[in-house]
């Protein structure tokens, strides 16, 4: 997998969010502004990668994998901090920030995955994944 | 600084911490995202090259069918539902055990990767660990889980 500018951003914005949300959620505090916000980042982030994405395929840049595959994730990642908000707002404890925490790190993964459909598996990883991302 | 969102949950009188809540809201979350990413694993490689593994493409599906069945009696109060999501985690827990091991010992049988290959190595062995956590929290919530709501 190569990685991209694309890919530590999100490494950074994802991450970032779920130790703000863990960080709160061990010293016990409610879901605030600041693990609400850091919630949003990644939603920011998501959707101006896909429109990056789309504009990148539109001028002339290939997808190594499967399209619909790569949009996939691109969709369940957008509805991720979405989910992540309505689920931990419904109960309004510490515990929620820990649900808001599953997000940023969840979001990392698949654009760990986003990257391998976008440049290809290299050939030392291949034949851990057979039958997904070729 | 004050927030609208967070400021009306402070009640004294919160519900009392049930199987649903709390932590149990965060256990759910982590099964509806394995819920989530085994269908998506599942459906793809079925759609795509299911021709090549189809035993263990459709072990991915059952295991698919396992987390969503897991999150949803996980999420639902209730002594049905308590029952449901015990015997949905038990399952889970053989299936992980056994594919793992045969994944192991005789490699060759399961040469495509499922979630739970190799006790669940390609995903942080949280699938291992994840039904032990989930029989611990029904063990602790059984008395709660039992009585009539």
């Amino acid at each position: 997998m190569t990685v991209d500018g694309w890919f530590y951003v999100g490494l950074v914005v994802g991450l970032a969010s779920t130790i703000i949300c863990v960080v709160a959620a061990v010293t016990r505090k409610k879901p605030n502004d600041i693990t609400l916000v850091s919630l949003a980042g990644v939603e920011l982030f998501i959707l101006v990668y896909a429109g990056a994405s789309l504009v990148r395929l539109a001028t002339g840049e290939h997808l190594a994998g499967a399209g619909w595959e790569f949009w996939g994730y691109m969709f369940t990642a957008a509805a991720l901090p979405v989910a992540g908000f309505y689920w931990a707002m419904m109960e309004r404890t510490f515990w929620s920030n820990y649900v808001m925490g599953a997000v940023g790190v969840t979001v990392v993964v698949m654009m760990a995955r986003m990257a391998q459909i976008w440049y290809g598996l290299s050939p030392a990883v291949q034949h851990l994944q057979p039958g997904i991302g070729q | 600084m004050k927030n609208k969102l967070s400021n009306t949950g402070g009640t004294p009188d919160a519900p009392a911490p049930g199987r649903t809540t709390g932590a149990g809201r965060l256990l759910i979350t982590v099964y509806g995202i394995f819920a989530i990413s085994a269908s998506a694993r599942a459906g793809f490689q079925i759609a795509t090259a299911f021709k090549d593994a189809p035993l263990a493409y459709l072990l991915s599906a059952f295991a698919a069918a396992v987390y969503i069945v897991a999150t949803v009696s996980l999420a639902r109060r209730g002594h049905k539902w308590a029952v449901a999501a015990t015997v949905s985690i038990c399952i889970e827990l053989a299936g992980v055990l056994v594919v793992g091991l045969l994944s192991v010992f005789d490699a060759r049988a399961f040469p495509h990767a499922t979630v739970w290959s190799m006790f669940g190595q390609g995903y942080g062995y949280v699938p291992l660990v994840l039904p032990l956590v989930g029989l611990w929290w029904l063990y602790r919530h059984r008395d709660r889980a039992a009585a009539p709501k």
